[in-house]
């Protein structure tokens, strides 16, 4: 049985103790791969990656009905929660005009050259390949960080088209990248 | 209700359709063994993404050259 639902009544003296005894067992379980995975979103910036970690499996502790979902599939929800938190940090940094950013995170935005070069440029293929409906709308949420309502504004089109749009778009995608190896 | 699961796994809802989504993923086993499928998705991505960040500010997909 996965160490996170383990039954723990009563080995504890109050429900902080509890608590903290669950997250220490969700970062020991997750924690590692989880800042391996954001450490590549944040520009390789550290500390914004602990932090992220911290806020997910905090997030992941307060819903943890979900710990009860198979391994794989707490996996994929963790990925997503890290990533909106990601995400959102990047639009906060975004709208604060001062911040400066050190010029040498582009630069290790790019670490391991030719490999990540070249996935870079079959992702780039498979996007062309798609419709230009389904291309634009993952330009205009994702590749932009932007949400589906702002897309929408800017695409001059109901939210509920863009939603749907993506969908369709997304399954393309993944269809097109699984077909050239590069998706599971 | 099902086709929010791209949007869901890019994290590009809004907050409050984000979480709409989540409350319907608890229940819905298609929604779940697609989550699982498109898991890797962003990362791939996210390629696109940093490659791009080097050069100024080009839009991601330029068609344009
Ligand atoms: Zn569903």
């Amino acid at each position: 049985m996965c160490p996170v639902l383990g039954h723990l009544d009563g080995r504890f003296e109050s429900a902080d103790a509890e608590a903290e005894h669950r997250i220490a067992v969700l970062y020991q379980e997750f924690g590692g791969p989880l800042l391996r995975h954001v450490r590549k979103s944040t520009g390789n910036d550290l500390q914004w990656a602990e932090d992220v970690v911290q806020e997910t499996l905090v997030r992941a502790w307060r819903n943890s009905a979900r710990l009860q979902w198979e391994p794989s599939l707490i996996w994929a929800w963790l990925l997503t929660v890290a990533r909106r938190i990601v995400i959102d940090g990047r639009r906060r940094k975004s709208v604060r005009p001062q911040e400066v950013e050190p010029p040498e995170v582009d630069m290790m935005a790019v670490p391991d050259g030719s490999d990540r070069a070249l996935s870079a440029m079959v992702v780039a293929d498979a996007l062309r390949s798609l419709s230009a409906e389904h291309r634009e709308v993952i330009e205009q949420t994702y590749l932009r960080d932007r949400t589906i309502s702002e897309a929408a504004e800017i695409l001059g089109i109901p939210p509920g088209t863009v939603k749907s749009r993506l969908y369709y778009g997304i399954r393309a995608l993944r269809e097109l990248l699984r077909d050239k190896g590069v998706a599971g | 209700m099902h086709d929010g699961v791209a949007a869901y796994v890019l994290g590009v809802l809004d907050e409050e359709e984000h979480e709409a989504f989540e409350r319907h993923l608890d229940t819905c086993e298609r929604c779940q063994a697609e989550l699982l499928e498109l898991a890797e998705l962003p990362d791939q991505l996210d390629e696109l993404k940093n490659a791009s960040s080097t050069s100024d500010d080009d839009p991601p997909m330029s068609m344009s050259r």
